[in-house]
């Protein structure tokens, strides 16, 4: 079998970003694909070939398709030479998967439901009718057709983006608080844990500045910052297409004059 | 220093640890709580991770004061420290080991619990004054968490969830009849086959018709059930009747 790997990814942000930077940082050469997913390349059927969900990231490593963006991460660790972005002890381990899942399952989620309704929802709906309708059709996961649904439609309900924009709230400063104590977010050591929080929260001094600036999470920023400049950060966002990824910009240091 | 593990009735998560921890061979000092009475908000040792864990209400295991919580990474990490044997080596076997396991978080352990409480801790809650109640739930730190919590006492299933929940257990049933290699869910016994018996076992009497017609995993289940481990985790219910004591989950996903 071939050791080649490619990767079907959208902009580095969010589940995409995720294995484009644990790859970059461990010096994989990858194939990247780009799959617009505001044009639903993802529901298409050259897609829908390789990962029958309809979701991106995929990767194909020789003839195996992997997927969940979390679990590609883990195996992308395990699987390579370079540096092992998970640490060596297992309570530090325990830490990183624990922050991975609150992350994943809890607080992405709200982000999401919030970047969906301001964001994803208007950038489409302007869009043929009918179109739009037979897109929502094609999407295999119903759990997305119906998030797909509420975002073209903005059916959502007040009462459920209040409770994201509290959790968001409640994670900003669980995340504070965890990198008050340590360097990295779960360990001492740069981790998953920082790679997955990167793309989840690069964009929050701009998507929520009253609660996360340099007065109300100086820790935030530092950590944000320290990530940024991580060479395989910078190459991983040079690999987007769209004005997303200027949001990084925000973390350049001002040059002193 | 020696580990503690607070732990419920040996069913969903705390089944997992409790049967993790025998396989393993780890050394803890066992302290058993009533999850269904919210016991973990008052008498066990917590901390943030544990306060805001996701899987609800789960075991906590202490190490060096550190309060750590979710089943599979508390499984993980017992078998990391020991070695083990309960993951395998290989890299792509581990992601398909990790692949189940967050198929089992995600969508079955909230359909199991959901049914699991309706069934069985609902009524219980019923029977408690006012009082009591605001006083258990006063105490849970997550807002969340505590929200389902009410969910449980005020009998809130809305019938598109409670069908929804039932048909994740088919599915899992369904994935299981499948995947079963052999005598285990990926060939060797791994924490996979703990975490889905765990969360299973109590869905054989609550969504019959979901293993009717499944031969291998119901032979799956005795399997399990016969491991020393687990005889040994089952072993040390106080009530004889462990698959029917359920406490809040997680949550039914909400988004996505
Ligand atoms: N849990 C999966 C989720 C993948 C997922 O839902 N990705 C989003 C993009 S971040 C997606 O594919 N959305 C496109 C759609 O729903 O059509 C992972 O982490 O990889």
């Amino acid at each position: 079998m071939s050791d080649k790997v490619t990767l079907f990814h959208w902009e580095p942000n969010a589940n995409s970003g995720k294995p484009m930077l644990a790859l970059a940082e461990k010096g994989v050469p990858f194939e990247s694909r780009y799959i617009d997913m505001l044009n639903f390349d993802q529901h298409k059927p050259e897609y829908l070939a390789i990962n029958p969900q309809g979701t991106i990231p995929a990767m194909l490593h020789g003839d195996r398709v992997l997927t969940e963006s979390t679990a590609i991460m883990e195996y992308v660790d395990a699987a390579f030479d370079g540096p092992a972005l998970m640490p060596p002890d297992p309570r530090d381990r325990w830490r990183v998967r624990w922050w991975m899942k609150f992350m994943d399952q809890w607080l992405a989620p709200s982000f999401s439901m919030i970047g969906w309704s301001v964001f994803v929802g208007p950038a489409v709906r302007h869009r043929d009718p009918k179109e739009l309708e037979a897109a929502i059709e094609r999407i295999p996961l119903p759990e997305r057709r119906t998030a797909w649904r509420k975002a073209i439609y903005n059916l959502f309900c007040e009462e459920e983006i209040a409770e994201s924009q509290r959790r968001v709230g409640v994670g900003i400063s669980m995340l504070e608080e965890a990198l008050s104590r340590r360097e990295w977010l779960a360990s001492d050591q740069y981790s998953l844990a920082d790679v997955n929080g990167f793309n989840l929260a690069y964009a929050l001094p701009l998507s929520q500045p009253h609660l996360s600036n340099e007065e109300t999470t100086p820790c935030i920023i530092d950590w944000l910052r320290r990530i940024y400049e991580r060479p395989a950060t910078k190459a991983t966002w040079a690999l987007g297409r769209t004005e997303m990824v200027k949001r990084v910009k925000i973390f350049e240091r001002e040059v002193q004059p | 220093m020696t580990a503690a593990l607070y732990h419920g009735e040996p069913n969903g998560p705390s089944l997992t640890v409790l049967a993790a921890l025998f396989e393993t061979g780890a050394e803890a000092d066992l302290i058993a709580l009533d999850l269904t009475q919210g016991e973990r908000h008052c008498r066990a040792v917590v901390g943030r991770e544990v306060e805001m864990s996701i899987e609800g209400e789960g075991p906590v295991l202490v190490v060096e004061g550190e309060a750590m919580a979710d089943s599979v990474f508390l499984a993980q990490y017992l078998d990391e420290s020991r070695g083990g044997g309960l993951q395998p080596a290989d890299p792509h076997a581990r992601w398909e080991m990790e692949m189940w396991c967050r198929f089992i978080i995600e969508r079955v352990a909230p359909a199991a619990a959901f049914l699991g409480n309706r069934a069985h801790l609902t009524p219980k809650l019923r029977a408690m004054s006012d009082e009591a109640f605001e006083a258990l739930v006063g105490r849970i730190a997550s807002a969340d968490l505590a929200e389902r919590w009410r969910a449980v006492r005020e009998g809130r299933y809305p019938e598109a969830q409670l069908e929804d929940s039932r048909a994740k257990i088919r599915l899992a049933v369904e994935r299981l009849e499948k995947r079963i290699e052999g005598d285990w869910i990926l060939g060797a016994f791994t924490i996979a086959d703990l975490e889905t018996y765990a969360w299973l076992a109590g869905m054989v009497d609550l969504v019959p018709e979901a293993f009717a017609d499944a031969p291998i995993t119901r032979a799956w289940l005795g399997r399990v059930a016969a491991r020393d481990s687990v005889r040994q985790a089952l072993a040390l219910s106080p009530t004889g009747v462990p698959m029917k004591s359920w406490a809040p989950g997680p949550e039914i996903n909400r988004w996505g």
